[in-house]
C-alpha cells in the first residue's frame, strides 16, 4: 500500500467543501485584519519613534524571540510549557499549510503530491505527537491558572475562551483523525505512525462505517468553525499577543540598554515636557500596552511591588493601555497614580524579563519628567531639597562644593587643574566624595591604582554630580545642566580614559553623555581593575573569604557586567555563596531611579529584604560594587537586625587588603 | 496691585567660611550662592498673592554684585514679573539702614501696595532691613509672619512669638511683612517658567544712584568664637564605653566623689 492518506477524505474536495471553507476562512481573516487596522489607529495616537531601522537585526531578534521562544522559556515551568505548546501548535499550523499547499495547489494544478512515502510517515507522527504535547501543555497551564493559582496571576473571561477554544480545536482534530483511521487504517502499519489517532480510532472502532463517516464529517466542519472562531477571536482576546508580542520584538529598543531619550529643552516650539497625556507617549509605548500578556513576570520581580508599594509594572502598562484604548483624554498621572510612578527604582528587572519586549522604565521616567518639569512636583520635600542642593553645590547631599576633593588629601593624588597629565581620570561621584563610608572606597581605588603603577587624576572641587539621580527622578533640566558643565570641564583637560567607582556615574557618562557630544572612553572600576589584574599590573595575594555578592542594577542589568566583579573576588580568594536572585534576576537595593534622594515611606524596606536574602546564604560578608548599594546595605544590616552576622563591603576594600 | 519682594543672595550655609582679610566680613572665595532662605518664603507668598488677586505686577529687588542676577532668575522663574538689580560689588560694607534706605528710595514713588521681605538674612541676620524700609516709607510692617492672608485691602497675618505662642495681627495696605521660615512651601520652578524667566525684564541700577544717607553703625570685627572644649564621641562596645565614661567622670568631675 502507498504510504499516504486521502486529503479531504469523506468531506470531499468539490466546490461544496472548498467554497464554504474558503469563504469562511477569508471572512475570518478579513475580520482579523479590520480589527487590527482599527487598533493601528490607536497606536498612531503616539508620537513618532524610529523602530524600522536596522531591519535585519530586528528580524533576527523577532525570529529568535518567536520561533525559539527565547525570552518565554527563561522562566522554567510555565515558560517551558508555553514554549512546548507554541512549538506544537506551530507544527500543527505548518502541517495544515502543507495540506493546503498540496491539495489546493501543487496537486490541483500540477498533479504533484509530496505527502507520501517516508515524508508522510514523518509528517503523520510529528503532527500526531505535536497534538498530544499541545494538549498536555495546555492542560498543565490550565491547572496552573485555575487550580494552583500563583499569586498575582489574574484570570479573566479571555482566559476561559482561549483555553476552551484551543482544547476544542485539538481534541476535535483527534476525533476527526480517529474516525478516519477507524474506517481506513485499522490493521495497517500506517496506523502506528499516528499513535494518538490510533487510540481514538480504537475507541471509535466499534461503530459502523456509516456512523463514523457521519461523525467524521460533522466534526470536520465543527473543527473548521472552531478554527475560524479562533482567528476571529485573535484581535478581541489576549490571543492578539500572537501578533502584537511578536511584532513588539521586531520593534524592540536596540539599545544601548536602558538609555533614555534626551529631551531638547531649548526647543521653543515645545510647550509640554514629559508624558501626561497618551499622545505624549510614542506609538511604540502604546503598542507595548497591546503586547502585554499579563504573565506578571515583571510584577514578580519588581522590588517596589515586592515590598508593598503601589507599583506593578504590569498594571501600569495595562492602565496606560486602558487610557489609550478607552479613555484617551484621561491624565496618565491619574491613571497610573503618582505614588506608583515615584516608587520605581529603574532597576530594569521588569524590562529584562519581559517576554513581550515591553519598555516600562522609560514610560515611568517620562511621566516623572512631566511631574517635575511641568508641575514642580516630587515624591517628597526631601527630594526637592536634594535637587536644590545639587543646583547650589553640585551634590544632592548639600555639602559645600569646595570640600569635594578633600577626601583625597594625603593620598598623593592631584586634580587635573594641578596636573592634567594622567593615565586615567577617576570620576569620583558624590557619595565617594562626601559620604564617610564611601570615601573608603574612593581611597581604596586610588591605592589599588597606585599599586598597579597607574597615575590617577581627579577633578576635585570642579567635579559635579553626574546628574543620574536627578535625571531618573525626572529632572532632565538639572541633569543636562550638570552634564554640560562636567563635559566641558573634562574635555578641556584632554582626558583619554575615565574610570568610575559608581555604576550610576558609569552608566551616565558612558551612555547618557553620548547624546551631548562626549566620546571619551569610560570604564567601571571592576572592569578596569580586572584588566590590570589580567595584564599583571595589579598583583593580589589570595586570602580566603566567604562572601556573597550583590549585582547592582546599573552594573548588571543595565550594563551586562556580571563576570568581572566575580573574577576579582575570586582572584582575591573570595568564595562566593550566591544568593537566589543574582545576575539578571538580582533584587534591587532600593536606591536606583533617584530613590537614593527619597525617603522610602510606603510599604516595607527594599534594602532590608535584600540584606535578608544575603543573610540566608550564611556568608558573613555582603560584597557589592556601588556606593548606593553599600549605603543601603549598611542601613539594611541595622534594619534587619543582623549586625554581627553580616558586614556590607565594597569589592575594592577586600582587594586593598590583599595588595 | 503692585507688589515688591526684596531678596538677598547669601552663601550656602554648608560652605566653609573663612574670615576676610580686614576681619569685617567673610571671604567670598569657594562659596556657593543661593537665595536667602527666608526670602524664598517671601517670594512664594508674593507669587501666591499675585495669583490670588489676578491683576498684579510683581517686582523682585536684589542688591549685590553681578552674580546676584542668578538668584534673581530663580525668583523670576518662581513667578515674579520683573527684576530690579541694584548693583553693588560690596553690599556687605553697607549697614542695614543704608540697605533699607536704598530700597525705600527705589520704592518711594512706585506706590507698592504690598512689600515682602525675609525676616532676616542668613549671613548678617540683623532682621532690620524690612522693618526699616517700612518705617522709611511710613507704612505699617508686621514681622516674623508665619501665615499670611489678604482680603478687601486688608492684611491678616499670624506672627510667631516665643514659647509657641502665635499672634494675629492685621493692617491696611500698603504694608510690609517680614517672612519667617515655614510660612508656606516655596515652589520648585517649572521648566517653562525657567525658560520664560530668561526673557523677563531685569533692570540694573548702580547702588550709588539710590544711596542718599550715611550708615549708622560699623562692624568692628567678624570672627569665629574661640574653641572652649568640645564634644567627645566615645566609640566601642557597650562595656568599654561604660568604663571609659566612668574614667572620664572620675578624672574631670566630682560627681562620683
Amino acid at each position: 500500500m502507498e504510504l499516504t492518506r486521502e486529503i479531504y477524505w469523506n468531506v470531499g474536495h468539490g466546490s461544496t467543501t472548498l467554497v464554504p471553507m474558503y469563504i469562511l476562512t477569508l471572512t475570518a481573516v478579513v475580520v482579523l485584519l479590520r480589527v487590527f487596522v482599527v487598533r493601528i489607529k490607536i497606536y498612531k495616537q503616539g508620537k513618532p519613534v524610529e523602530r524600522f531601522d536596522q531591519r535585519s537585526v530586528r528580524i533576527i531578534a523577532m525570529l529568535k524571540a518567536v520561533l525559539l521562544q527565547s525570552k518565554v522559556i527563561r522562566v522554567k515551568g510555565p515558560g517551558l510549557a508555553h514554549g512546548l505548546f507554541f512549538w506544537s501548535f506551530f507544527l500543527l499550523f505548518l502541517g495544515t499549510c502543507l495540506i493546503v499547499v498540496q491539495a489546493d495547489f501543487t496537486d490541483l494544478f500540477f498533479g504533484i503530491k509530496f505527502l507520501k512515502g517516508n515524508f508522510y510517515l514523518l509528517f503523520s507522527v510529528v503532527l500526531d505527537l505535536a497534538g498530544l504535547v499541545a494538549i498536555a501543555m495546555l492542560g498543565g497551564l490550565l491547572a496552573r491558572r485555575y487550580i494552583v493559582r500563583p499569586e498575582g496571576l489574574e484570570s479573566k473571561p479571555d482566559d476561559v475562551i482561549m483555553h476552551g477554544l484551543l482544547f476544542a480545536i485539538l481534541i476535535s482534530g483527534f476525533v476527526i483523525e480517529g474516525a478516519r483511521m477507524a474506517v481506513t487504517e485499522m490493521g495497517t502499519s500506517l496506523a502506528f505512525w499516528s499513535p494518538v489517532g490510533l487510540v481514538f480510532a480504537k475507541v471509535l472502532a466499534g461503530y459502523g462505517e456509516e456512523t463514523l463517516r457521519s461523525l467524521h464529517s460533522t466534526t470536520w466542519w465543527f473543527h473548521l468553525l472552531l478554527v475560524m472562531a479562533f482567528i476571529v477571536a485573535i484581535p478581541f482576546t489576549k490571543f492578539k499577543h500572537i501578533f502584537t508580542t511578536s511584532f513588539n520584538s521586531l520593534f524592540a529598543d536596540l539599545g544601548p540598554t536602558g538609555k533614555l531619550v534626551s529631551l531638547d529643552l531649548e526647543d521653543e516650539e515645545v510647550e509640554s515636557f514629559g508624558a501626561s497625556k497618551i499622545t505624549d507617549l510614542t506609538w511604540k509605548d502604546i503598542f507595548d500596552t497591546d503586547a502585554c500578556t499579563q504573565c506578571k513576570r515583571c510584577q514578580d520581580r519588581c522590588p517596589a511591588h515586592n515590598t508593598d508599594k503601589p507599583l506593578s509594572p504590569m498594571k501600569l502598562i495595562n492602565q496606560l493601555g486602558e487610557v489609550a484604548f478607552n479613555n484617551p483624554e484621561e491624565s496618565l498621572l491619574e491613571a497610573c497614580e503618582k505614588d506608583a510612578i515615584w516608587s520605581c527604582t529603574t532597576c530594569r528587572a521588569c524590562q529584562d524579563i519581559c517576554p513581550a519586549a515591553i519598555e516600562h522604565v522609560n514610560k515611568i521616567v517620562d511621566m516623572r519628567r512631566n511631574l517635575v518639569l511641568m508641575e514642580g512636583e516630587f515624591p517628597g520635600e526631601e527630594v526637592m531639597s536634594a535637587m536644590e542642593n545639587t543646583e547650589v553645590n553640585g551634590n544632592p547631599l548639600g555639602i559645600g562644593y569646595a570640600s569635594r576633593g578633600e577626601w583625597a588629601e594625603g593620598l598623593g593624588v592631584k586634580t587635573l587643574a594641578e596636573d592634567p597629565e594622567v593615565d586615567i581620570l577617576y570620576f569620583v561621584g558624590c557619595y565617594a566624595s562626601f559620604d564617610q563610608r564611601n570615601i573608603k572606597i574612593a581611597t581604596a581605588f586610588i591605592k589599588l591604582c597606585q599599586a598597579a603603577g597607574i597615575k590617577v587624576g581627579i577633578l576635585g572641587k570642579e567635579e559635579k554630580c553626574c546628574g543620574e539621580p536627578m535625571r531618573k527622578m525626572g529632572n532632565e533640566y538639572l541633569y543636562q545642566t550638570l552634564a554640560a558643565e562636567n563635559i566641558e570641564l573634562i574635555k578641556g583637560y584632554g582626558v583619554k580614559q575615565i574610570v568610575t567607582s559608581c555604576p550610576h556615574c558609569f552608566n551616565t557618562l558612558d551612555k547618557d553623555y553620548r547624546d551631548l557630544d562626549f566620546d571619551i572612553p569610560v570604564l567601571n572600576y571592576t572592569v578596569y581593575l580586572q584588566q590590570l589584574l589580567q595584564n599583571g599590573q595589579l598583583k593580589l595575594k589570595s586570602e580566603e573569604l566567604s562572601c556573597t555578592y550583590h549585582d547592582s542594577c546599573y552594573l548588571g542589568r543595565h550594563n551586562n557586567i556580571y563576570d568581572a566583579p566575580r573574577q576579582l573576588i575570586e582572584a582575591a580568594g573570595g568564595k562566593i555563596v550566591e544568593m537566589d536572585k543574582i545576575r539578571s534576576e538580582a533584587f534591587c537595593c532600593s536606591a536606583g531611579g533617584g530613590r537614593i534622594m527619597a525617603e522610602e515611606s510606603i510599604g516595607s524596606r527594599i534594602n532590608i529584604k535584600r540584606v535578608e536574602m544575603a543573610v540566608e546564604t550564611g556568608a558573613p560578608t555582603l560584597l557589592s560594587n556601588c556606593p548606593f548599594c553599600l549605603t543601603m546595605f549598611e542601613d539594611g544590616v541595622k534594619g534587619a537586625d543582623v549586625e554581627g552576622k553580616l558586614i556590607a563591603r565594597d569589592i575594592s576594600e577586600i582587594l586593598l587588603e590583599r595588595l | 496691585m503692585k507688589i515688591l519682594v526684596c531678596i538677598k543672595q547669601v552663601p550656602d550655609m554648608e560652605s566653609k567660611f573663612k574670615i576676610a582679610g580686614d576681619a569685617t566680613w567673610y571671604d567670598s572665595g569657594d562659596l556657593a550662592w543661593r537665595m536667602n532662605e527666608y526670602d524664598e518664603y517671601a517670594v512664594e507668598q508674593a507669587v501666591q498673592l499675585k495669583s490670588q488677586v489676578g491683576d498684579a505686577d510683581l517686582t523682585v529687588l536684589c542688591i549685590g554684585p553681578q552674580r546676584v542676577q542668578e538668584t534673581m532668575k530663580k525668583a523670576l522663574a518662581m513667578g515674579c514679573d520683573r527684576g530690579v538689580h541694584i548693583a553693588d560689588d560690596e553690599p556687605f560694607k553697607k549697614d542695614p539702614f543704608e540697605i533699607a534706605s536704598i530700597i525705600a528710595e527705589f520704592a518711594t514713588d512706585k506706590k507698592f501696595d504690598m512689600i515682602f521681605t525675609g525676616m532676616q538674612s542668613q549671613d548678617r541676620g540683623s532682621a532690620q532691613v524690612g522693618i526699616l524700609v517700612a518705617e522709611l516709607l511710613n507704612i505699617p510692617s508686621i514681622s516674623t509672619v508665619v501665615d499670611f492672608a489678604f482680603a478687601d485691602g486688608k492684611v491678616s497675618a499670624k506672627r510667631e512669638l516665643e514659647g509657641g505662642i502665635k499672634a494675629l495681627v492685621s493692617c491696611a495696605t500698603p504694608a510690609l511683612v517680614t517672612c519667617q521660615l515655614g510660612m508656606n512651601t516655596p515652589r520648585y520652578p517649572t521648566l517653562p517658567n525657567i525658560m520664560k524667566a530668561k526673557r523677563k525684564e531685569l533692570l540694573s541700577f548702580p547702588a550709588a544712584d539710590l544711596l542718599k544717607v550715611e550708615g549708622k553703625q560699623e562692624t568692628a570685627k567678624v570672627y569665629f568664637p574661640e574653641k572652649k572644649g568640645g564634644g567627645l564621641v566615645l566609640e566601642g562596645a557597650a562595656g568599654d564605653l561604660a568604663d571609659q565614661l566612668i574614667q572620664i567622670l572620675k578624672e574631670k568631675t566630682a560627681v562620683l566623689a
